[in-house]
């Protein structure tokens, strides 16, 4: 009977050992939650920041603004290939 | 007595068996579905829409991506000093006060005042603290090339539901793919609603869209834009276009049209403008018709390249209508090169009508006229070709030179593109891989149309088209040291049942290095005023574009 009696108790206080360690477990995760939250802001900040700056990275790498660029500084097109060819009439035929 | 134990015993297996069956049935069998009630009230579901897909040219660089922008709303009833309020709006975001003021409604709660706001603007709105105002995150559409090949990326506005979708071109054709499938994850919160680390999933039933490589070679597209808006400045003419493609794939290099629109700003554009006119539009192609008629009689072993026309001295007549050359100029007993190194209009009659109606038909068809070229852009048109029974000498003998018949530009070049192809057809495309959203990519194969002529024939065109690029019309154009194989196009517009005699569509198409093609190009010009004909316009275009391409790709004079 002795030993019954002990067995119950021991069993009854894992019981309520177990529901406590849950309970401390879960209130510790729930408050880490807040913390996740701030991680989880500053990566999509991250994130933003990054799309920002590789939009400005397309913009001034861009053909377009390049050409421009190239235009206000001075340069005109480069003739990569040169024919010497007889001039165009002056009065084309037909 | 006896009996009371095992009727007690028995009822307790069965309460057992009915329980366990029970936790079986709710445990296992509608788990799934307990379990996500239960995430349901523990959390709530977080929709999270998916980022539309780029669109890279073959280099890898965006011509379409998404930037971030943020939406400016406004909780009216915390609002202090409503003027003041207003009037600071006003001055920085451009609006009228009164359209402000219309919607700051102290009954509302929530109020969008403007979307699209840039980072740095925001940051200015910020900096003023606002009361109850505030910024949701958004993606739009960004084009790092302005509007470099708009008519062929199209453009993603709101449909009818408000959601996005791509209109047009790329955008059009890919909008399922570019745009990605909607998901949602379940945040668990504790009691004050603050997120829970445990059993966060990550995106479900959702992937972003994937992204398009397509053919198009950046530079070269940006190139023949230039050199487009300059040649219709030049020539004088209300508009053109160019498209260029590797014959071998089938590829679409490049493509451009003017007049053209921002796709970033697409509303500010009349709707006309927003199609691509090298799918679109229909015109009678004229002389840069005559190869393709030609290569099919050369096919069928009609004719010979030296075979001579009998009727080329003079007007040829046919069901009573006179038909004449262009420059009314006659070469009797010229032959097959010679027909095309003028454009003689007669000798072409002299083609069609021995190929009668029934082979013309069936080489245009093999040639894809009259059908859709498949390639993957929202809203190619295929004018149909004429009935049999509707096809009357007159009919034969024009479309032999290239009149009395409608085709599309891409058409065009397309069944050009297998002349340089060794009688080969490809499907034009633009899109060579998809990249879905972790990062696999997927290539897409080209696919052969159709084989409309022999290699034999496909070279001895070849020859012809050079002979005609070295002695035709447009020769002073041509580059020296190339063996470039083309033809020029001058078609008169149909206007009310009749040809307008003052305006014209100069056209020239044809190939480069002749031996073994990098691309074939076509080069369309409107109503051009300088010169109607295309060797004083289409022509010199051409030239210069081939000029630079040649240079650009590293390829040596051969002569």
């Amino acid at each position: 009977m002795k030993k019954a009696y002990i067995l119950i108790i021991l069993l009854i206080g894992l019981v309520i050992s177990l529901s406590i360690g849950k309970a401390v477990l879960q209130n510790t995760l729930s408050t880490s939650g807040i913390y996740f939250g701030r991680i989880e802001q500053e990566i999509n900040s991250y994130k933003t920041e990054n799309t920002i700056l590789s939009e400005e990275l397309l913009t001034e790498s861009s053909l377009t603004n390049i050409m421009e660029k190239a235009k206000q500084l001075g340069f005109t097109t480069d003739n990569i290939l040169m024919t010497l060819d007889t001039s165009r009439p002056l009065a084309v035929r037909p | 007595m006896k009996w009371r134990y095992p009727f007690v015993f028995a009822f307790f297996i069965l309460l057992f068996i009915f329980i366990i069956a029970r936790l079986f049935y709710w445990q296992v069998i509608e788990a799934e579905m307990l379990s996500g009630l239960a995430q349901f009230q523990y959390g709530g579901l977080v929709k999270i829409m998916p980022k539309r897909g780029e669109i890279r040219t073959s280099d890898g660089f965006p011509l379409v991506t998404n930037k971030v922008s943020y939406l400016l709303y406004i909780n009216p009833t915390e609002i202090k000093n409503r003027n003041q309020t207003i009037s600071l709006l006003s001055s920085l975001l451009d609006i009228t006060k009164a359209s402000i003021s219309a919607e700051l409604l102290p009954d509302r709660l929530w109020v969008s005042i403007e979307s699209g706001i840039s980072a740095s603007k925001k940051e200015e709105i910020e900096k003023i603290q606002l009361p109850g105002a505030g910024f949701e995150e958004q993606y739009m559409r960004f084009y790092p090339e302005a509007s470099v090949a708009a008519q062929l990326v199209g453009f993603v506005a709101k449909n009818q539901d408000g959601g996005d979708q791509g209109y047009v071109g790329l955008e059009g054709f890919y909008d399922r793919l570019l745009r990605g499938k909607e998901g949602y994850l379940i945040q668990l919160t504790d009691a004050l609603g603050r997120p829970i680390i445990l059993n966060r999933k990550p995106m479900i039933n959702g992937s972003d869209g994937s992204n398009l490589i397509l053919s198009l070679d950046r530079s070269v597209q940006f190139l023949i834009e230039q050199k487009l808006k300059d040649g219709i400045e030049k020539y004088g003419a209300t508009g053109g276009m160019v498209g260029i493609m590797e014959p071998q794939t089938g590829n679409i290099i490049a493509m451009a049209a003017s007049p053209s629109y921002e796709p970033q700003k697409y509303w500010e554009y009349d709707e006309s403008l927003y199609t691509n006119p090298f799918i679109t539009n229909t015109y009678e192609p004229g002389s840069v018709l005559k190869p393709i008629v030609m290569a099919g009689a050369l096919d069928a072993g009609l004719i010979t390249p030296q075979t001579k026309c009998n009727v080329c001295g003079g007007p040829v007549s046919v069901s009573g209508y006179d038909l004449h050359t262009w420059d009314d100029k006659y070469y009797p007993n010229t032959n097959m090169i010679q027909v095309i190194q003028h454009s003689d209009n007669t000798g072409m009659v002299f083609v069609a009508l021995k190929m009668g109606a029934d082979r013309m038909i069936n080489y245009l068809t093999k040639f894809g006229f009259g059908q859709s070229t498949g390639i993957d852009l929202q809203g190619e048109t295929s004018p149909s070709l004429k009935p049999r029974n509707a096809w009357y000498d007159v009919d034969l003998a024009t479309t032999g030179f290239g009149q009395g018949i409608s085709v599309t530009p891409i058409e065009l070049l397309s069944a050009f593109s297998a002349l340089a192809n060794n009688g080969k057809m490809m499907q034009p495309r633009v899109v060579t891989a998809v990249e879905n959203a972790d990062g696999e990519v997927k290539n897409v194969p080209a696919v052969v149309k159709g084989t409309p002529v022999s290699e034999k024939t496909a070279k001895v065109m070849t020859e012809i088209l050079v002979n005609a690029v070295e002695k035709g019309e447009a020769q002073w154009a041509k580059l020296k040291g190339y063996r470039i194989a083309g033809k020029t196009g001058t078609a008169s517009i149909p206007l009310k049942g009749h040809y307008d005699q003052s305006s014209t569509i100069a056209s020239f198409i044809g190939f480069a290095p002749a031996d073994n093609p990098k691309f074939v190009m076509l080069v369309i010009l409107d109503k051009p005023t300088t010169s109607i004909y295309a060797a004083d316009t289409a022509a010199p275009l051409f030239f210069d574009i081939s000029r630079d391409l040649l240079g650009y790709y590293g390829i040596p004079p051969s002569e």
